[in-house]
């Protein structure tokens, strides 16, 4: 049991200190459920006139939307005058709460941060537990601007003089997160632009090649990249006017001409003994090679325990943990794919190189791991510098600098002149780098697109990318190869929706669900190896069989109801609306294809019909 | 500079130099170490690596330039200062660790002034009036605090952009929104001058006021530029983006962009936040691609004073900070007796609390 205060007394709390009505802001959803069963059990009882109240705004709001009249905390919540919000629940009944706190006929929601942003919710009083939110698999902290919506739902216009913001500690709260957040700015916005396969397809069937350009610049990104342009330009100035005294001497290049004599004087070797031979790519992995790191080799997955060079060759190599608990020493080169995940590893100067209590989790970790992690996008280099010819390397007697004039001054400046010239270069690569970059991208999307046959070679629209260019979704290029291999021929609409239900679903939050037919198996077995094929231009989707599989079932089996859907899956009523709701757009991008696919289009209306019933026809 | 020599250069930076890199890159910020945050920071750009070295070196330069950090105070506007609810006495100018301070705010004096303000006829604020002003010849970003009344600027520029024939677009970023709005909305325009359209359905779609999610009029404008024209866009007078925000969305953001830039030109623009950190930034931005210019409505001050306070798992109850209202840009004001629990807690639930 967390040491933080008891949900009941909160709110007595609260009420007592006249701070009601409040938003409890809780971890999760379990959370915020059991907080309610609390009250269940409690005695709080709220006076008549109240109860009458919410009954009637709950009236009105079931006229709309009747699936809530079924709700099974309706009771509790007319009791109590407390309820809880979050993402688990449908729509309809957040509506409802959202209604009943409108009217001022709640004391306390218990919510999730998911409510934050947006939901037009607000109360006297906002009670914060928490510094940090889950996401994914990690704990991260709120941001200023997150921190600032939650304690934003406090104090109501019209109806408050002021408004609190309520801290109250439960394990693992971080005080001055919050303080920092209350007290600061909002965090100021980076854009976030990428460029996607649908938006290469529409510019490019708008607008020709030579005006993409134009268009890519009026992006925040651009606005962005230049401001930063500007502060390197304002440098370059400075460096080159640091540069005005080095100007050409003797010899109009001196600077490279003293290089050259220095090197060659010197005879020193251009790199060390130890020059990288490993590839470019092997060198660029090498950086993200640290302990607790999960990698992908030619047969199967590990986690890297430490990283080395090995005794007489100096070769890359690391201490891998395999699938089962063996540990390797292999060579760097082994590992072929790098992914986004690391785990804590506390390190130890000895084998096996980390603590026998990171060594056990970590095996867990390993198999536990999703089978699909994302990757990481890793660029290798070629060496920048390439060594100095060595035919340039030649007798000091061909040198002229060693009864030059200007010898003195040379060998005086050269240390300062070499750093400025090197830095000169250095703005000047990095102002091209950020006035282009959005340009290249955007061709390295054209090349793709041209490559699978969207686009011919001069970055026109193919007949299939007039069509694909109407798929503007996630996903889009597995979707759009999908139909092009004919996957979808003669498809059904519970077929079709399983499948898009599971390119849609991107939340792995674990559940029981029920079988899919054996054609759909059969199905998601293509797409997935489809989806593996594409991954280095697309990233896979999760492709969930059992979400597909009660997808499946809700569209074939027209008499099951939404109730007993519910009963099939341990899955959150409002996560599978959400599903559902997500499916029913990806179908609907399907149907937009009438002209040059009927038969796939008129499937996905029907699938779209099919899934439409129940609380699915509540909300438009 | 190539991977190696940027990572080394990364792990030569002080973690706090690390940490203003992270800014809006990593969209929080992870609380490991070094390591850790330089290989997110080289992940996190790996499509955008120039952005990452000149800002890197922005930075370094900065600090070269600024031995010394300065006061954190100076960062903040004159005007947060006037936000505290019950200024008893003049405080002195700036805080200053060693000297003295007045006494902290009693529990009393925090709690005081609850209430229900009596009701008052409407007037619009300043603000308000401004943005509605400056809507008639420019687009508006409109950055103010949480419950201060954006939506009483849609309302009116809709109304406005209404009596003159031309349709609207009021766009969202979630569903649950939209249906808020639109029961909102057909309360005050009336049911049949308000149209929804979501994926795949559309109710009132000839309507004069339309509530979309961004991604739908994304689509619709890709439509009406490839040729395919679905609504009428030619008599399009204003589109209002609610929750601007978004435009920092790690994976929607972008369509947020798309949006904006191929956003009809005769159209006014609209946009309302309360979180956006550099709203100038967007005005400008906004400014520099259309063909009128964007006016920038900004405060800070929130309309219902905010104060905070701090529960103890015993039900003790305290103000948070030393002063009733939330002391802006000084966040080591905490009150004694909060402090004073909060660390009685952490001893407490100690051992447990490593994350
Ligand atoms: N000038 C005004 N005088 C009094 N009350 C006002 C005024 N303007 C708006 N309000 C009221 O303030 C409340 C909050 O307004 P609104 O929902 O528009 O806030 P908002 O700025 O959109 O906040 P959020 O960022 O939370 O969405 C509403 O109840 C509204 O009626
Ligand atoms: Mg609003």
């Amino acid at each position: 049991m967390p040491p933080s205060i008891h949900p009941v007394d909160l709110v007595a709390t609260l009420r007592q200190r006249n701070l009601t009505p409040a938003i409890i802001f809780l971890t999760s959803r379990r959370a915020c459920d059991e907080a309610m069963q609390s009250f269940e059990r409690s005695q709080v009882t709220l006076p008549k006139a109240q109860q009458e109240q919410i009954a009637r705004v709950l009236t009105q709001v079931t006229e709309q939307f009747p699936s809530i009249a079924e709700h099974p905390l309706i009771e509790t919540v007319q009791r109590i005058g407390v309820a809880a919000h979050h993402a688990g629940h449908l729509p309809s009944w957040k509506i409802a709460v959202e209604e009943l706190m409108r009217t001022g006929s709640l004391d306390a929601v218990f919510a999730t941060t998911t409510l934050a942003a947006g939901v037009d919710f607000p109360a006297r009083t906002v009670v914060v537990t928490q510094s940090s939110i889950r996401k994914a698999r990690d704990f991260t902290d709120l941001t200023a601007s997150e921190i600032q919506q939650l304690a934003g739902r406090a104090g109501r216009r019209g109806k408050d003089l002021v408004g609190f913001a309520v801290i109250t500690p439960s394990p693992y709260i971080d005080l001055t997160v919050l303080t920092k957040g209350l007290t600061g700015q909002p965090e100021a916005i980076h854009s976030q632009f990428v460029i996607t396969y649908p938006m290469v397809l529409n510019l490019l069937k708008a607008h020709p090649r030579e005006q993409i350009q134009s268009i890519l610049a009026k992006s925040f990104a651009q606005f962005q990249l230049n401001q930063r342009t500007a502060v390197l330009e304002t440098k370059l100035d400075s460096l080159r006017a640091e540069m005005e005294p080095f100007g050409p001497r003797v010899c109009s290049d001196w600077i490279t001409q003293w290089q050259v004599f220095e090197q060659a004087r010197k005879r020193k070797k251009p790199r060390s003994p130890f020059a990288r031979q490993e590839s470019p790519d092997v060198a660029a992995r090498l950086h993200f090679l640290t302990p607790g790191r999960v990698v992908g080799v030619t047969r199967g997955r590990g986690i890297i325990l430490r990283q080395y060079r090995s005794k007489g060759q100096h070769a890359p190599m690391v201490t891998l943990l395999r699938e089962g608990g063996s540990l390797n020493e292999c060579p760097a080169s082994i590992v072929t794919q790098v992914f986004d995940r690391t785990f804590d590893c506390e390190e130890t100067s000895a084998y096996p190189w980390c603590t026998p209590q990171t060594l056990e989790q970590l095996t867990h970790h390993l198999t536990d791991l999703p089978p699909r992690l994302p990757i990481l996008p890793i660029l290798a280099h070629q060496h920048e510098e390439t060594p100095i010819d060595s035919s340039i390397i030649q007798t000091l007697g061909d040198f002229a600098c060693p009864t030059c004039p200007s010898r003195q001054a040379c060998q005086r400046d050269f240390p300062r002149a070499s750093r400025v010239r090197q830095e000169i270069q250095r703005h000047i690569k990095s102002i091209q780098a950020l006035q282009t970059s959005l340009w290249h991208r955007f061709q390295e999307r054209i090349d793709v697109l041209e490559k699978f046959g969207y686009l011919n070679a001069t970055a026109q629209l193919t007949a299939d990318g007039e069509w694909a260019r109407l798929i503007r979704i996630d996903h889009s290029l597995l979707i759009t190869e999908l139909i092009r291999a004919e996957a979808f021929g003669a498809i059904d609409p519970p077929l079709l929706a399983a499948i898009m239900a599971s390119i849609a679903h991107d939340d792995d939050r674990p559940g029981s669900f029920p079988r899919g037919s054996t054609g759909l198996v059969t199905l998601l077995f293509q797409v997935r190896k489809l989806a593996e094929s594409l991954t280095p231009h697309e990233a896979p989707p999760m492709l969930r069989a059992d979400v597909a599989a009660l997808t499946e079932r809700w569209v074939s089996d027209q008499t099951l109801t939404w109730i007993g859907l519910a009963r099939l899956t341990t899955m959150a009523e409002g996560d599978m609306f959400r599903l559902f709701a997500r499916t029913i757009e990806f179908l609907s991008q399907l149907k937009t294809l009438k002209a040059t696919h009927p038969s796939l289009a008129e499937s996905a209306d029907h699938a779209i019909a099919a899934m439409r019933r129940g609380v699915l026809e509540e909300l438009p | 500079m190539n991977t190696p020599e940027l990572e080394r250069l990364l792990m030569q930076q002080p973690v706090s130099l690390l940490h203003r890199l992270a800014r809006g890159r990593i969209s929080r910020h992870f609380r490991s170490g070094k390591r850790k945050l330089v290989d997110l920071l080289l992940q996190a750009s790996a499509e955008n690596r120039p952005g990452l070295e000149s800002d890197l070196q922005t930075l370094i330069d900065e600090r070269a330039q600024r031995p010394q950090p300065a006061p954190l105070e100076k960062t903040r506007p004159a005007q947060a200062r006037s936000r505290q609810a019950v200024p008893a006495t003049p405080r002195p100018h700036r805080h200053d660790d060693h000297g003295h301070h007045e006494p902290p705010v009693s529990l009393h004096e925090w709690l005081s002034g609850i209430g229900v303000p009596p009701p008052q006829p409407f007037v619009p604020d300043a603000w308000q009036v401004e943005a509605l002003a400056k809507l008639a010849e420019t687009d508006v970003v409109v950055s103010v605090p949480t419950g201060s009344g954006k939506t009483y600027v849609a309302i009116e520029a809709t109304a406005r952009a209404m009596r003159e024939n031309r349709t609207v677009i009021y766009t969202s970023p979630l569903k649950a929104l939209s249906n808020t709005k639109f029961t909102e909305f057909s309360r005050v325009f009336g049911p049949g001058q308000v149209g929804i359209l979501t994926g795949d359905r559309r109710e009132h779609s000839q309507a004069p006021l339309l509530i979309m999610t961004t991604e739908i009029l994304r689509n619709l404008l890709y439509d009406a530029a490839g040729g395919e024209i679905d609504v009428r866009l030619d008599t399009l007078g204003l589109v209002i983006m609610d929750e601007s925000q978004y435009l920092a969305d790690p994976e929607r953001g972008v369509v947020w962009e798309e949006t904006l830039i191929f956003c009809p030109s005769q159209a006014r623009l609209l946009l309302l936040s309360a979180s956006i950190g550099n709203p100038q930034d967007i005005a400008d931005w906004l400014t520099a691609i259309r063909p009128t210019p964007c006016s920038l409505i900004r405060h800070t001050k929130r309309s219902v004073p905010l104060r905070a306070g701090y529960l103890h798992p015993n039900e003790k109850l305290t103000p948070l900070f030393r002063t009733a209202g939330i002391p802006y840009g000084q966040p080591h004001l905490l009150h004694p007796e909060a402090k004073r629990l909060f660390m009685e807690y952490e001893e407490e639930t100690g051992p447990s609390r490593s994350r």
